[in-house]
């Protein structure tokens, strides 16, 4: 789909120029990011550090005794394996209770899309584009390291490194493949569950990387979404009868979320969009776009509102 | 990767492993294949995933429990499995926190620092490094046999391979 650019404004002008924007970007945040001023002061802060329990190996309750001790300053998120880091006298990544893969250094947006996945003991997952592995370990500990998780990554580096993830966390459901999400369908095989967290602008990630205010172009958000109409045609063609599609980007570009889901619902039939807890309402509509009513139940997870990155979340169902 | 089962060599090598580290009973139903790279290793897998598998060629599969080469030897994944589920026997040495600290860093054990080990252990015997909280921290080998092993001052215990291993290569 090609990429919406809205007029200039004199607002969008001056915020580009005081918060270091492209213009371009912040005229469209403008039609679809809610209090945009707050959104783009957020971005300029250091966001939330969270990390997710691994339930394979421990409980919330004993993780916390131990980094409380070590002087961590824990909070408690909407989902009951996942923390907010407040304080930390050392870094995340560098305490035993790490190494030992007691958790996971993860944003909570991730753990949400999981847990709207809603995979279960003994189900058949596949996991799309899923190095480095964070989504994919917690799936795992969600189906207490039964059934079987199938990932797919192409990049061999990548997949190196989630291995060793896999390893870290105790995971022994799981294979991994080198393979591109478009190629699916040579599997052969139906999934109660699939994860498409698909490759995006990365508009959410701002706040974790400022380059991307002045290095990402109109053109890149076409062309994700253009990949991604195809990834997810490709991963719905593998979903189950009464199973769960979940797809997920770190963008806010309504042409890279509800027209992406959009165009599914339109190509294929049989899918409906169910709701999630978490987050705001995805656009029913952007610019002269109706993407429908039923688009209300995608999910938009927005770092002043919610102290996440930012994320995109549909959960659709087949039949 | 190519992965099949164990011949029933393997399995007699690796069921001598299991019953060694005192984790024969937990690992007896379980559903174990060997992936042939460069080196030869043993995987645990979900059962639904060990029936997955003759249809794919993945990169990886399950959990590397450890490598087989003349013998079996645990991985840092396959030691921590163990020290949760095994029946803990001389092969299971216990070091204090500060000795835990660099042994994640890849240092060696010396003597003062072991709270607890069995002093029927011989030298250049293959143990399980655990922390206080019984968590396996590590792999070594021993460099002294019976309370040799506690002596002040002196590396007793080479380590071998250490949970923090992952991270250093990986950088």
């Amino acid at each position: 789909m090609k990429t919406i650019l809205p007029s200039a404004t004199e607002e969008s002008r001056q915020l580009a120029v005081r918060y270091g924007y492209d213009e371009w970007l912040v005229s469209r945040f403008l039609q679809y990011v809610p209090r945009v001023q707050e959104f783009l002061e957020k971005m300029d802060k250091e966001p939330t550090q969270y990390i997710r329990v691994n339930t394979l190996k421990t409980s919330a309750e004993e993780l916390r005794e131990r980094l409380a001790a070590k002087g961590f300053v824990l909070g408690q998120t909407n989902l009951p394996e996942v923390l907010s880091v407040s304080a930390a006298p050392m870094s995340v990544g560098a305490t035993s209770e790490y190494l030992l893969g007691h958790y996971y250094v993860q944003d909570v947006s991730s753990c949400i899309a999981v847990d709207a996945l809603d995979a279960n003991p003994d189900q058949t997952v596949l996991d799309i584009a899923a190095a480095p592995g964070g989504k994919t370990t917690m799936i795992a500990q969600r189906m207490k390291n039964t059934g079987c998780i199938v990932a797919l990554e192409p990049n061999a580096r990548r997949a190196r490194s989630m291995s060793f993830n896999l390893a870290r966390c105790g995971v022994s459901n799981t294979c991994v493949l080198l393979d591109d999400g478009h190629k699916v369908a040579k599997l052969g095989m139906k999934f109660d569950r699939v994860l498409l967290d698909a490759p995006c602008s990365c508009e959410g990630v701002i706040a974790r990387d400022a380059t991307r205010k002045t290095s990402h172009e109109p053109s890149d958000v076409e062309f994700c979404s253009n990949l991604q109409e195809t990834l997810i045609e490709a991963a719905a063609s593998v979903v189950r009868p009464g199973g769960v599609l979940v797809y997920s980007t770190c963008s806010f570009a309504p042409e890279e979320n509800e027209a992406v889901v959009q165009s599914l619902l339109q190509r294929q039939a049989g899918f409906s969009i169910e709701p999630i807890k978490c987050g705001v309402s995805g656009l029913t509509s952007f610019q002269n776009i109706d993407f429908g009513s039923a688009m209300k139940n995608t999910r938009r997870l927005y770092p002043h509102l919610h102290d996440s990155t930012g994320f995109f979340i549909a959960k659709l169902r087949l039949g | 990767m190519k992965y099949r089962e164990l011949t029933r060599e393997e399995q007699t090598t690796v069921k001598r492993a299991f019953d060694r580290w005192g984790i024969f009973e937990f690992l007896s139903d379980k559903n174990l294949v060997v992936s042939e790279g460069d080196q030869k290793k043993i995987c645990l897998l979900s059962p639904a995933l060990a029936s997955l598998l003759p249809k794919f060629s993945p990169e990886y599969a399950g959990l590397v429990i450890g490598d087989l080469k003349k013998g079996f030897t645990p991985s840092m994944p396959g030691a921590d499995l163990f020290a949760r589920h095994a029946k803990k026997n001389q092969y299971y040495i216990s070091v204090n926190d500060n000795a835990e600290q660099l042994v994640l860093y890849g240092r060696d054990v010396m003597g003062d620092s072991i709270s607890l080990a069995s002093d029927t252990l011989d030298e250049n015997e293959l143990v399980i490094i655990l922390n206080r909280k019984q968590e396996a921290i590590g792999i070594g080998r021993t460099r002294f046999a019976g309370k040799s092993i506690f002596q002040k001052g002196r590396i007793t215990i080479t380590t071998l391979a250490d949970a923090g291993l992952y991270l250093r290569n990986e950088g």
